[in-house]
Parts: structure tokens; sequence; C-alpha cells
């Protein structure tokens, strides 16, 4: 067999060679012998080196004889620089880092995982609240501006999205219902299913999924960004903490600005409900009516009692994964996804404990 | 004399507003070009310019004839086939191993099997003297090995023009050696072209064969040369303190005066 390299070896004639030659190459045996003439080679790039490099691997692999021909001594040149012995590989995969892992050293490896993530929130729950009854007797520890800021960002421009979702939510639970109160007459008591289930359910609920996603995912990738570069240890060898200076002004934030989307959500709802039954030749006294009659105060503090502690979660969950944060790029994409899910996780677990409390305290 | 592959016209170069006007200088083939300056002066700028990520605000720059900003998409890819780029950081893919990062370009752009690909790649890790660490991810490395892979990875795809951004800042100097030895076997066993952004007065004098130097208040190039020969006969009192490692001699009063 005999393979000609030609004058100027560059991508495109090796890449041609490598595919012409490459079947007949594997299929030479000791008995064989390969003719190379790289007689008239003037230039030899990377990708020529590693076509003269795999015919050196296969000949000692396979053990047929290279017979060469190199007047201008590049291949000599390659086989220098580029020992064959050292690319042979012992097997297929070797040089293939194996990324997934046996199913129970996964499960054990989450266990440890999920245990050590409760240990490292409950740490940082700790830390925030003290830092919140050090704050109760010096109020000026807290970097106000950050405050605003963020109550500006997850507040007043999380609005128009809040009430867009908020608006479609009391449409389509107005419409739903509707459908089936007319069969038996009492489609009004919509405007009371859709003032209970805004103020108590799904008011804060919705609200709470918004921030998640808006907010709470955006701390962790900020603080994660920060810890990445280096920020939070600047802040740490000051004699700063992150806490205080980084946790306090976004958590507060959240806190905050949650019960007053809940309510613009909540109001939007209520117009979405409205147009419903205004569609269904209801008169707007009579919905208002109703609704001021099923509306309670215990309905609407308990809805934004609980959107307060939904804010509290989302801000505490995001900064908690920031701080947490890996040093690469990757980490810091896998730290707001796991703030989302934090809070949803937590989110639902709080609104069944309400629940559950409401019903005992007979609300 | 080589001929030039990269030509720099009356370059201005900047973000909206100009850092530096009026640059003109050109890169001859296999020689060890670096582009130096005091730290703002806007060395990553027209580095920037050249390899095509920010259009320059005027000027032409042609890379082998072809141009990145001022002509057609196909006459821009070609410009970018050229050469290959380390940057600062090293910019490795964080989720690849050193391998996967290498074999990242092999497999957009050449028509090889698997195989060979792998092969390949795993040679130009050796070339930088990493292939043991072929199944490493960037953050399992030190700082220095990553710049190394970066190179490996530049190198992939075998480009006739190589562009280094700070290759030796963060590096001890035992590393910053052992890269400056790898930059000049670069150029003598490929016959590459290195186009180096740094102010590392010991690396400029190890491998540079010509520099060009920018400066921020003159917003412009002060001078061009052999960097030794720079540093002998200084052109103007920036330049000698600049390859001097001192502080500008301050005016005395009665200069300030005149």
């Amino acid at each position: 067999m005999l393979i000609e390299l030609p004058e100027q070896c560059t991508q495109g004639a090796i890449e041609n060679l490598w595919r012409k030659n490459r079947k007949a190459v594997k299929g030479l045996k000791a008995a064989d012998s390969l003719s190379l003439d790289a007689d008239r080679v003037q230039f030899l790039d990377g990708t020529g080196e590693a076509f003269v490099i795999a015919l050196y691997r296969a000949s000692a692999k396979q053990g047929f004889a290279i017979q060469c021909r190199d007047a201008q001594g590049v291949v000599a040149r390659t086989l220098e620089q580029f020992d064959p012995a050292r690319f042979a590989e012992s097997s297929p995969g070797q040089f293939v880092r194996k990324r997934g892992t046996k199913l129970l050293v996964q499960l054990g490896e989450s266990a440890v995982g999920l245990w050590n993530d409760m240990v490292d929130e409950f740490a940082h729950f700790g830390a925030t609240v003290v830092a919140l009854l050090r704050l109760l007797f010096s109020p000026h520890r807290l970097r106000w501006r950050d405050f605003w800021l963020n109550f500006e960002r997850a507040g007043m421009d999380a609005l128009p999205i809040t009430m867009l979702v908020g608006f479609l939510i009391g449409l389509i639970l107005a419409f739903m219902s509707a459908a089936s109160l007319k069969q038996f007459g009492v489609e009004i008591y919509v405007a009371d299913l859709i003032c209970i289930g805004l103020f108590r359910e799904l008011g804060p609920i919705i609200t709470g999924i918004i921030l998640t996603g808006r907010s709470g995912s955006a701390f962790a990738a900020e603080l994660g960004t920060m810890k990445v570069n280096e920020e939070i240890d600047a802040l740490t060898t000051f004699g700063l903490s992150p806490t205080e200076f980084l946790t306090l002004p976004r958590v507060l934030a959240a806190t905050f600005v949650m019960p007053t989307l809940t309510i613009f959500s909540i109001l939007s709802g209520l117009v979405g409900g409205a147009f419903v039954l205004l569609s269904m030749d209801i008169p707007a006294v009579a919905y208002c009516q109703h609704i001021a009659g099923s509306l309670s105060l215990n309905n609407a503090l308990f809805g934004l009692g609980k959107s307060m502690v939904f804010g509290f979660l989302i801000g505490q969950v995001g900064c908690t994964q920031g701080l947490r944060t890996g040093r690469t790029a990757d980490a810091v994409g896998r730290a707001a996804t796991a703030s989302v899910v934090g809070s949803l996780v937590l989110i639902t677990i709080f609104d069944g404990g309400f629940a559950v409390l409401a019903y005992f305290m007979g609300f | 004399m080589n001929q030039a592959v990269i030509t720099v016209t009356d370059l201005t170069a900047g973000y909206g507003k100009p850092i530096l006007n009026h640059v003109s200088f050109e890169v001859r083939e296999g020689e060890i070009f670096v582009i130096l300056g005091g730290s703002g002066c806007g060395k990553s700028t027209i580095l920037k310019h050249i390899i095509g990520l920010q259009p320059p605000l005027s000027g032409e720059i042609r890379i082998l004839g072809d141009r990145i900003f001022g002509g057609d998409a196909a006459e821009a890819q070609r410009a970018r086939r050229h050469f290959g780029v380390m940057y600062q950081s090293g910019a490795l893919f964080g989720s690849m191993t050193l391998l996967e990062n290498v074999c990242v370009p092999l497999e957009s752009f050449t028509a090889l099997p698997p195989d060979a690909r792998r092969l390949l790649a795993l040679m130009k890790l050796e070339q930088v003297g990493l292939k043991e660490y072929a199944t490493f991810f960037p953050a399992e490395i030190s700082g220095g090995m990553r710049k190394r892979a970066a190179i490996a990875r530049s190198l992939a795809l075998s480009p006739q023009i190589l562009f280094l951004d700070e290759p030796s800042a963060g590096l001890d100097p035992i590393t910053s050696a052992e890269l400056d030895r790898l930059i000049l076997r670069l150029r003598d066993e490929q016959r590459m072209t290195v186009v180096m952004v740094t102010h590392e007065l010991p690396s400029i004098y190890a491998v540079a064969d010509r520099c060009v130097m920018l400066d921020r208040e003159a917003a412009g190039m002060i001078a061009t040369g052999v960097p030794s020969e720079l540093r002998d006969n200084p052109p103007s009192e920036k330049v000698r303190a600049f390859f001097n490692r001192e502080p500008e001699r301050k005016k005395t009063t009665d200069e300030v005066m005149k």
C-alpha cells in the first residue's frame, strides 16, 4: 500500500487522505507493509502531523512495517516531537472522563448533598435572623439604598407581568366556575369564589411564583457572580458580613414587595373576573356587593401575611444559593436553578402549613 | 523581508469615543509582534478590533488580505480562519475536559473522524505539556495550565497567526518562562506568526521580534521597533521610562512655568 503526502500537508488535503485510506490502513496485517512517500512535503501542519502519528501508531498496534521516504525530514521531525507510543490508547475510553456514577453512589451523594443543603440553609437562615434582630436596634446598619434599589427591581419592574397574570387568572377562574354555576342560576356567586380564592390562595401563590422566577433567581445569579469574581471574599476580608451587606437588603425588599405585588395581582384578578360576569349580564353593582360581602379583614390579612412569609423565603433562598455558589460559570446557573426549585418547594410546604393553621384557628 | 500578514491602516480605536487615533502598523509572517503600553492605553481594545470582536471607529484591518469589518460575511469568515486567540483568563469551557475543549473547533470546522480528532487534540495538549491532564476539568488545574490549555485549543485548527492577550499575567516567573519558550517553539517549529498583548518586560525581551508601543495620553502609537533597541535608544521620555521601569521624570518648576 502506498500513501503519498502532498506538498502542502494542510487540513483540507489531509482530511481527504485520512478518509480515503482509513479503512485500508485498518485492514493491514503484520505481514503487510506501507510505503509512505513524504519526499515532496514542504509544509506539514498539525493535522498532517496527527496523520503521520496515526499511521505509526497503527503500525505499532497491527504489526505492519512502514517504509518512509522523507527527503525533507518532516516525518522524522514529527516522530521526534511526538512519540507514537505515547499516543497508544490502552483502552478505547482512556482519554474520556467518565461522568456517570453508579446508582447507589448517586443516591448516597444525593442524600449527603441534601443534608448539607439543609444544614447550610439553616445556617444562613440563622445568620439572617440574627442580622435582622441587630437591625431592630440599629436600623442604620441596613444599606437602605440597596434595599430601595431591590424593592424597585423586584417590585415596580415586576408590576406589569404580575398584573397581567393576575388579570388572566381572575378571567380564567371566573369563566370556568361561571360555566358550572350558571346551570344552577347562581353565577353571581362567582364573585365570592374569586374574591376568597384570590385573597387567600391564588394571589399570594401566583405572585410568589412570579417573584421566584424573576427576582429569586436574579438574587442567586447576582450573588453567585460576585462569588466567582471574589467580591464576597473581598467583603469578608474587610470584616463585613455578606449577610448584612448583601442578604438583608434583598430579603427585606422581597418581604415587603410581596404584599404590595399581591394586592395588585388580586385587584387585577378581580377586574378579570368582572369582565366575565359583565359579559354574562351580571350588573357591576351586584358584583361589587358580593365582593364586599365576601371579603373579610381576616381573609385579607391572612393572604397578605402569607405573601410576606413567601417573600422572605424567596429572598432568603435566592441569597443563600447565591452565596453557596461554586467558582465556575456553570455553578452560577446551577445556583439560579436551585433557588427557583427551593423557593417553589418551600412556598408549597408553607402554604400547606398555613392551610392547616387556618383550619385550626377557624379562619 | 517576509510579507505582511496583518496590516492595520489609520485605525481609530475605541468604544463609541476614540481611545487611539491614526494607528498604522504591519505584522510580518513568522515574527513575534508585541503590542505594549501601560494600563488603560488601549492594547486590549486594539486586539479586540483586530480579532473582530469590536468594530473599529475608522480605518482598515486586513488579515492575510481579508477583512473582518468592511467586507462580506465570507471574507470575514475567511479572515477568522487564519488565526487562533488565547484570552487573558483562558476562557476554557468549564463543563468540558481539556481534551473536549480542544476538540470543540475540530468538531465544528473539520471533517476528521472522531478518533483522528481525539489524536490531534491530544497532540496539541502534548505540545503544551498537558497530555496527562487531558481528562481534567479547567477548575481542577492551575492558572498557568489553563493558559497553556487555551493555547492548545487555539492551535487546534493549525492557524497561521496566534493572538495572545496578556499570556504571562498572573503567572509565576518559571511558568511565565515556560510559556515564553512555548511561544518561541511555535514560531520556530510551526512557522507561526504570534501577536502578543502584554506589558511584562521579561517576556517582551525573551520573545518579541518587534513591538509597537501605545500611549494613553498621546492617544496613539509612540514607538515601534525592536524592544532591545527601544530600550537602548528610546525615542522619547515615555518610552525610556517604560523600558527602564521608572516613573516619568517630573517637570521642574521652570519647565512648568515655561
